[in-house]
């Protein structure tokens, strides 16, 4: 092979704990030739997080590595991993809002590895930060320096971490998650600068994601960790074409993609082993539907050339259909009604900024002066309809007052403008106990929406009882009821939040919307905060809840591809505004309003990242809007801008041919250009 | 930032008329008449009438309250019942001892706190920092008058190193001798105070110690030195100052104790004296000393960690 800049064989990581040693990776073997870029993809729990602290050797006391080789430009890494930290490996952990020290200011960080490593002053120091983030794409590189990070956004928070880890010019990169924080179009930007690092300066990256799309998009191999093993590695393009390990087959298939938008996904049953017991087998076979009984035996990574697999019927496999558990009890396209369920006119919620009077006053000039309250649009005159059976799949990133709108449409949050019907009958802002039982809400996080002290069953009793749906033995007999419907055994009701996994706790959430037998589900985030594969479990249930009892959904997402997958029609939301909403299948077709071009160009999908990165719609970075103009929200960041009208008036909604309402002063025929980069 | 401090300050003055009224209050609306409260329970009508006439009792109470503030506020306390003396000269002269006393005290507890706090932190689960905690502890759950018993005992009784009670002005005596004086009071204040800041700046000394900001500047290279100090520090100061300033409210009410035990002419005797024998001006003035002393250590305490925390110090964009 080529010059290998690092080569690691056979590192193991174990860990001792109350219930005996923990094997967090075994016998994990990767290289990265020097200028290369490896990604190394798994769910949680995987190991691949504590591969990089291995490397650094910033594990805490608890933790023994050994490897058979770690070799580093010919040092032994294990050795040597303390001066290296920092002068010839940097690292960008994945949220930069933790990374970075908020007691410092940006400069201070990004030059303190050059007086540590370089023997620079501060002086000279601080000049080369700025250099270095204005090569990382900081348009204002002095100001920056100055500033503390809670002072700038995601993105340039991120890029400041790129800039630190870049300083005493590494060759290897450790990049854990570095995207995953931040919003789709900012995420896009921060993988074109690491392309555009990796062109220009040489440098080798390992890649930790959980995301196969970004992966694809940087890296040239892949290596896939189960359970602390590497179950499959090879050049990333021909494992992505052709998965051969079941497990890397099953991540593949549980990804929602916007292209097969109404397929149903796979999902891997199971949980991760427990990793204190050490499977001399296959680790992964208990979750395998191909497992056969030589499985237990010890697999070796073996396959053709350097794309390699550890399973020893990856062959025989390969040809198989991946195996329908789940069976869908009913088909995916119930038609829905056409007759609106709740209807919302011009919905409106601010949010006041910060303290009470004393902040509103302007101390400017000496004596105070009551300065108008400065508040937030969270959400702006928004109309919007869910209708009886289908699913509205509400997109947009951060900040966009998506989780707002979904509130005021459950009058949990009281509105400041705008009516609410549902049913055809007018909701008061202090809604009916009636209103309450119809319209439900799952949250994004399971562990801080079930009351760790309490038992499933009570999570599930209190609104069986507040709605008086039923009591006593009639609610023992209504939860097991709720326990089938998720698919979870009757067992768990005993079972308090903790002693279940994430997607076991997701289920417990919509369990419990679903007691008082609602119409109505508000899923915010549902699954947000979990794995791919579990993900993947959880939209299909939700999806064959729906046709078994003709829900409907306002589905909240900021991943583009879940929205696809699940929903009917589609609303677009950016800063509290819905800029395109329609069928799904039209509106992803096309025209785009130039927002959401942008969010469907910026996901990197797997088998065509890198030609799409080059066709991406390239937006400004997140300014405010110039006093005084109150025009499009969207007009600072748009390509397309068309200068005064944009910026000065707020574009009216009209009907495109295809049905899709769109908010955009663009003339249709250069909407059609809008999503050219697209197909 | 100076928008937060001239906030902080006009918010103080509103705590301190506030208190004033609370002051006041508490004495003269309470049942039973402020001269008899001065006079004991067999005075003379006679003598009841006068001490109302000189002290302006009949007056209605609000003009009584606006007579005391409008006093206070051109700096005139008034005289002292009990002693033929004016109530500022007896609280400045007893301020500046307790202010000495609780000063000394404070900065032993900030300094011994911080450090013993960082120690824990950084050797967390060590012999030391077991052991540490156990003292903690017991440190805490004792009351301070438990300590100054025990060391008059100890140190002046058995030992005979060090005086039991008294003061001597660092003028009249020297350096050595004023010292000897407040050696004990001091420790035995700081105790149980070291004991609590060193608990909160170790808990938050280990959160920043296990964050991830600290974890970056590890993979930067920064030695653990640097990165305790310059990383793990400034962050773990903030909930230090808070409750520092709480401490420092805790504090005064120990002072009262520790100067009853050791005789200790300061404002906390001053205030049992008046107390005992029901001198209500100097009370009244007291109290509202107390009361100013507290919340400036409150400010102080905001202000200091508004300097620390850039978030307040600036504002925040995001």
């Amino acid at each position: 092979m080529a010059d290998i800049l690092l080569d690691i064989q056979g590192l193991s990581l174990r860990y001792a704990t109350a219930n005996g040693p923990v094997t967090a990776l075994d016998a994990v073997s990767l290289a990265i030739p020097r200028g290369g870029a490896m990604g190394l993809v798994g769910e949680s729990g995987s190991g691949k997080s504590s591969m990089l602290l291995a490397m650094l050797g910033l594990l805490g006391k608890g933790a023994a590595v050994t490897a058979d080789a770690a070799r580093f430009d010919g040092q032994d890494l294990l050795k040597v991993a303390a001066s290296l930290r920092g002068r010839r490996i940097g690292t960008v952990f994945q949220d930069p809002s933790a990374a970075l020290n908020p007691a410092l200011t940006i400069g201070m960080q990004v030059a303190e590895p050059l007086t540590l490593h370089r023997g620079m002053n501060w002086r000279e120091a601080m000049e080369r930060a700025e250099g270095l983030l204005a090569e990382t794409g900081i348009h204002d590189p002095a100001a920056v320096l100055k500033a503390y990070p809670h002072q700038l956004s995601g993105g340039m928070k991120q890029r400041a971490v790129i800039a630190q880890a870049l300083g005493c010019e590494p060759d290897l990169l450790l990049l854990d998650e570095p995207t995953t924080a931040l919003d789709v179009t900012v995420e896009a930007q921060i993988l074109d600068l690491l392309d555009a690092l990796r062109a220009r300066r040489g440098i080798s990256l390992l890649l930790v994601s959980h995301n196969l799309g970004i992966v694809d998009r940087i890296c040239d191999d892949l290596t896939v960790l189960y359970a602390g093993r590497v179950v499959e590695q090879g050049p990333c393009a021909r494992v992505l074409a052709g998965p051969r390990h079941p497990y890397a087959r099953g991540l593949m298939a549980a990804m929602p993609v916007i292209s097969h938008a109404k397929q149903r996904l796979t999902s891997i049953e199971g949980n991760l082993p427990d990793l204190t017991l050490v499977d001399p087998g296959c680790n992964f076979a208990p979750r395998c539907p191909f497992a056969v009984p030589s499985c237990a035996e010890p697999q070796a990574l073996a396959g053709e050339g350097d794309h390699r697999a550890r399973c020893h019927r990856a062959t025989e496999t390969a040809a198989l259909p991946w195996p329908e558990q789940d069976q869908a009890r009913v088909s995916m396209e119930a038609a829905p009604e056409r007759r609106p369920l709740l209807e919302a006119r011009g919905m409106s919620r601010r949010f006041a900024g910060h303290g009470g009077l004393w902040r509103s006053l302007d101390w400017r000039g000496g004596w105070p002066k009551l300065a108008p309250r400065k508040s937030v649009v969270a959400v702006d005159d928004v109309t919007i309809e869910v209708r009886s059976g289908e699913v509205l799949g509400l997109v947009g990133e951060s900040g966009s007052g998506k989780s707002t709108l979904g509130r005021l449409l459950l009058r949990l949050v009281p509105a400041d403008a705008g009516q609410l019907e549902f049913g055809g009958t007018e909701v008061p802002l202090r809604p009916s106990s009636d209103f309450c039982q119809q319209a439900q809400i799952i949250f994004q996080n399971p562990d801080s929406a079930l009351n760790p002290h309490h038992t499933v069953q009570e999570i599930l009793k209190r609104p069986l009882e507040l709605f008086g749906i039923a009591k006593g033995a009639a609610a023992g007999a209504e939860i097991d009821r709720l326990l089938d419907l998720v698919r979870l055994p009757r067992s768990y009701r005993t079972r308090y939040p903790h002693q279940m996994s994430g997607g076991e706790k997701q289920r417990i959430g919509i369990a419990r919307a679903l007691a008082g037998r609602p119409r109505f589900i508000v899923c915010d985030e549902a699954v947000s905060a979990l794995d791919v594969s579990v993900q993947a479990a959880v939209l299909n249930l939700l999806s064959d809840l729906r046709a078994q009892f003709g829900l409907s959904y306002l589905f909240i997402s900021h991943d583009i591809g879940v929205i696809a997958h699940i929903s009917d029609r589609i609303a677009v939301m950016y800063r509290g505004a819905i800029v395109q909403q329609g069928e799904a299948a039209e509106l992803l077709r096309g025209p785009h309003h130039p927002y959401t071009a942008s969010l469907l160009s910026a996901v990197p999908v797997v088998g065509s990242a890198r030609s799409q990165a080059g066709n991406r719609i390239r937006l400004a970075e997140n300014a405010m809007a110039a006093p005084g103009e109150k025009g499009c929200s969207f007009a600072s960041r748009c390509p397309q801008q068309l200068g005064s009208l944009c910026r000065t008036q707020v574009p009216a909604q009209r009907r495109l041919s295809n049905g899709v309402m769109m908010a955009c002063h663009l003339p249709d025929a250069q909407l059609e250009t809008v999503s050219l980069g697209l197909s | 930032m100076l928008v937060y401090a001239a906030r902080r300050i006009l918010g103080m003055v509103v705590v301190l008329f506030a208190m004033s009224a609370v002051v006041f209050a508490a004495i003269h609306l309470l049942p039973g008449s402020v001269a008899h409260m001065v006079l004991g329970e067999y005075a003379t009508a006679d003598a009841v009438a006068a001490l109302e006439l000189k002290l302006g009792l009949r007056d209605p109470i609000l003009v009584q309250y606006w007579r005391w503030l409008s006093g206070v506020l051109h700096g005139e306390f008034g005289q002292a019942l009990s002693i033929d003396q004016p109530v500022a000269r007896l609280i400045g002269g007893a301020l500046e001892r307790s202010a000495v006393l609780g000063g000394m005290s404070l900065l032993l507890v900030a300094l011994m706190g911080i450090a013993l706090g960082i120690h824990s932190a950084v050797h967390r689960g060590s012999l030391s920092d077991r052991v540490l905690t156990m003292m903690q502890y017991t440190l805490i759950a004792i009351p301070e008058f438990f300590w100054c018993t025990v060391a008059i005992i100890v140190f002046a009784v058995w030992l005979g190193w060090l005086p039991a009670t008294g003061y001597t002005p660092l003028a009249d005596a020297g350096l050595l001798q004023w010292l000897r004086h407040l050696i004990l009071p001091v420790i035995c204040l700081s105790l149980g105070l070291t004991a609590h800041v060193s608990r909160m700046v170790r808990s938050s000394m280990l959160e920043a110690i296990e964050s991830r900001y600290v974890l970056a500047a590890r993979a930067k290279g920064v030695p653990e030195r640097l990165v305790l100090l310059r990383h793990a520090l400034p962050n773990a100061m903030l909930p230090a100052i808070t409750v520092l300033a709480i401490d420092a409210g805790i504090l005064i009410g120990g002072i009262v104790v520790a100067e009853t035990v050791f005789s200790f002419p300061g404002l906390g005797s001053l205030l049992m004296y008046a107390i005992q024998n029901h001198d209500i001006p100097l009370l009244q003035a007291g109290m509202l000393v107390v009361t100013a002393v507290y919340s400036l250590a409150t400010l102080v305490a905001d202000l200091a960690s508004a300097m620390l925390n850039p978030r307040i110090r600036l504002g925040g964009a995001h």
